[in-house]
């Protein structure tokens, strides 16, 4: 039996408070009208409008949105791989410390990963810019990634991989065909994950770019030490709805998709008659 | 009768299309096939037998290429398959699961193998129409297997395996997911289809009923090995062992000690009791410890002493089990052994006239069972 009890009303808003309530009120000042931050002068959009015009901060987007697509959809392949491999092979000598390798960038501290990559990149001479990023973004997306497609795959019924082995697929055409299609929600939701995190980096990105490529979350951080604008807000507002639409969309596909999946699964296993 | 039976495992002529030539497959330290040689014909229809983890499916898995052989060569016509890839070989198999494409409606799960031999569009439509007629199914091409029923996705998975045309298709206990009744129906749809499309197919099941129904022939195996390898009628009459007499059907086993008597054995199975009379299969030597198997629709059953039987035990009933069509007398006979008598139901119920701790006779004759070595 469940009934409203004012405890249960309290502890939910004070949670919800504490998670939302600096975000709600960065969304509210970036229509803030004046120029003062803490100052509410009335509705305005303005900030938007100055902010579409700043070429600065639309290089920094660019930059952003290149990156997360490159790194995201190279980590989704590699994610993908690793992911098949793991729950695939079966029981290999060192498996265990294999799928443990595979998740220890989802828990190791950013600073160390940015550090690291950083002295990697100027041990072999790489310079430093865009690339140097999407590398540095697709090392740490791609656990992120092959944890969600392994989880796909640990209830795909082996037997359609080799139903289309005995079709006459080959061990390439059988994934491309049959896994890959079945599979493909929970790769998209990887790759929408994959794409958030790349673009909202701060850590690992400062720490692996160069002069010629600054990141939005970089331009943002330097724009705010010298004192937050408006415009920064709007520009946070922006990317906080992205970011939402990104991991909301992926947690809706992944949802859909395993209902879906394991009706259809159930149903062309199970005979009913 | 001028037509000729089907039973090229007899004509020392006919080449076979499988041969396991001692085979054995190990799984780390354990054993699924141990040094198993077996020939399988063109055309038959062969049936896999035993309880789960007797190596049938292991060796199924064995002929479609999903796992290799120890030691030992499996040939399909004359060639070696071992290291051909399960893509590349002309055996299909039709998955215990299924295995339907979810993503794929019908017709496209069973062109699916079609297309990967680049043959033209219209071959492979053409071939396609054929298979959803062959199996009825025309009506449900553009639906996907989610929206058909069990009985339909069984006739596509088996549609989709035929459509390449293998030497052979193997089946991976295909009805076990339907309901008896359906079970029956498609047991014969089955037979039909391997005779229309004259494909060499081989069975695995774990339902002896199955297997007698279908197979041309029956494999009864045990922990990797083959027990008997024979046609369904001989399996069930004359079984080899105690193991495959008791596998197949109901059957009553009385142990005892035989003994040679001109043409016929004597088996001493209790005290004091009159010995059971049998005709030997072969020579049997002389005072050894055999196991007499009657089937119990082989046993009559009756109040008054027959006096023209030569096997008589008598007995007191203590269980009637009425399946309808026939009912089964479990009677325990001296030294408290139960043995089963069944008689076809003739007569309606009412009219029935041995009841429960009736003192009975059960009379067989001398030809009507077997007699097992140990």
């Amino acid at each position: 039996m469940r009934r409203f009890s004012w405890f249960n009303a309290t502890s939910l808003t004070l949670g919800f408070a504490f998670l939302y309530l600096p975000m709600v009120i960065l969304v509210i000042y970036s229509f803030n009208a004046s120029k003062l931050v803490t100052v509410w002068a009335g509705f305005s959009t303005r900030w938007y409008v100055e902010l579409f015009q700043d070429q600065e901060f639309l290089d920094a987007a660019w930059v952003t949105v290149r990156v997360a697509v490159f790194s995201s959809t190279i980590a989704t392949v590699l994610g993908t791989m690793a992911a098949s491999v793991l729950v695939r092979a079966g029981r290999f000598r060192g498996r265990t410390l294999f799928s443990g390798m595979i998740y220890a960038p989802l828990v190791m501290p950013e600073v160390i990963t940015g550090l690291s990559l950083l002295l990697l990149f100027i041990g072999i001479g790489l310079d430093r810019g865009i690339f140097t990023i999407v590398l540095a973004h697709t090392t740490f997306s791609m656990c992120y990634v092959s944890v969600v497609v392994s989880s796909r795959l640990a209830t795909f019924d082996r037997s359609l991989e080799e139903a289309a082995l005995d079709l006459g697929c080959s061990p390439f055409q059988a994934f491309r065909l049959v896994t890959l299609p079945i599979i493909a929600p929970a790769v998209i939701s990887g790759w929408l994950l994959a794409f958030t995190l790349s673009l909202d980096d701060l850590v690992i990105a400062s720490f692996t770019t160069g002069p010629s490529a600054t990141t939005l979350p970089i331009k943002i951080f330097s724009a705010v030490r010298l004192g937050v604008s408006p415009q920064i807000n709007a520009l946070s507002t922006i990317m906080i709805a992205i970011v939402a639409v990104g991991v909301i969309t992926a947690s809706l596909i992944t949802k859909r998709a395993a209902v879906t999946q394991a009706r259809d699964e159930q149903a062309a296993v199970r005979a009913t008659g | 009768m001028s037509q000729t039976v089907f039973a090229p495992w007899e004509n020392p002529e006919e080449k076979p299309l499988i041969e396991f030539r001692n085979v054995t497959k190990r799984f780390g330290s354990f054993t699924a096939i141990d040094d198993l040689s077996l020939d399988i014909y063109a055309r038959e229809f062969f049936a896999l037998l035993g309880p789960s983890g007797c190596g049938k499916t292991t060796m199924m898995r064995m002929l479609a290429g999903f796992e290799n052989a120890t030691e030992g060569q499996i040939l399909l016509s004359g060639q070696n398959i071992g290291p051909i890839p399960p893509n590349r070989r002309a055996v299909n198999m039709m998955f215990q699961s299924y295995a339907l494409f979810p993503h794929l409606s019908v017709w496209e799960n069973i062109a699916f193998g079609l297309k990967r031999e680049s043959k033209d569009k219209e071959a492979i439509s053409a071939r396609v129409e054929e298979m959803l007629r062959l199996t009825r199914l025309t009506k449900f091409a553009k639906r996907k297997p989610h929206q058909i029923s069990g009985g339909q996705r069984q006739r596509v998975a088996l549609a989709r395996s035929l459509a390449k045309a293998p030497k052979l298709l193997l089946l991976d206990e295909p009805l076990g997911a339907l309901d008896r009744k359906l079970r029956e129906e498609t047991q014969f749809e089955l037979m039909d289809i391997q005779e229309k499309t004259g494909t060499t197919f081989v069975i695995v099941t774990h339902d002896q009923e199955e297997a007698m129904t279908v197979a041309s022939r029956v494999a009864v195996m045990d922990e990797g090995k083959l027990i008997q390898v024979a046609t369904p009628d001989v399996i069930y009459e004359a079984p080899n062992s105690v193991y495959v007499a008791d596998f197949i059907g109901d059957v009553n086993l009385i142990e005892g000690r035989g003994t040679t008597e001109g043409e016929r054995i004597r088996l001493d199975w209790a005290e004091g009791q009159p010995p059971i009379w049998a005709t030997p299969r072969g020579p049997v030597d002389t005072d050894r410890a055999l196991t007499f198997a009657i089937r119990p629709e082989k046993v009559s059953i009756a109040k008054d002493k027959p006096e023209d039987r030569r096997n008589l035990l008598e007995g007191e009933v203590i269980d009637i089990a009425y399946l309808g069509n026939i009912s089964t007398y479990h009677v325990k006979i001296a030294g408290g052994q139960i043995i089963k008598a069944q008689t076809a139901n003739t007569r309606r119920l009412a009219n029935r006239d041995i009841t429960w701790e009736d003192r009975v006779w059960l009379s067989f004759t001398e030809t009507s069972g077997v007699l097992l070595e140990h």
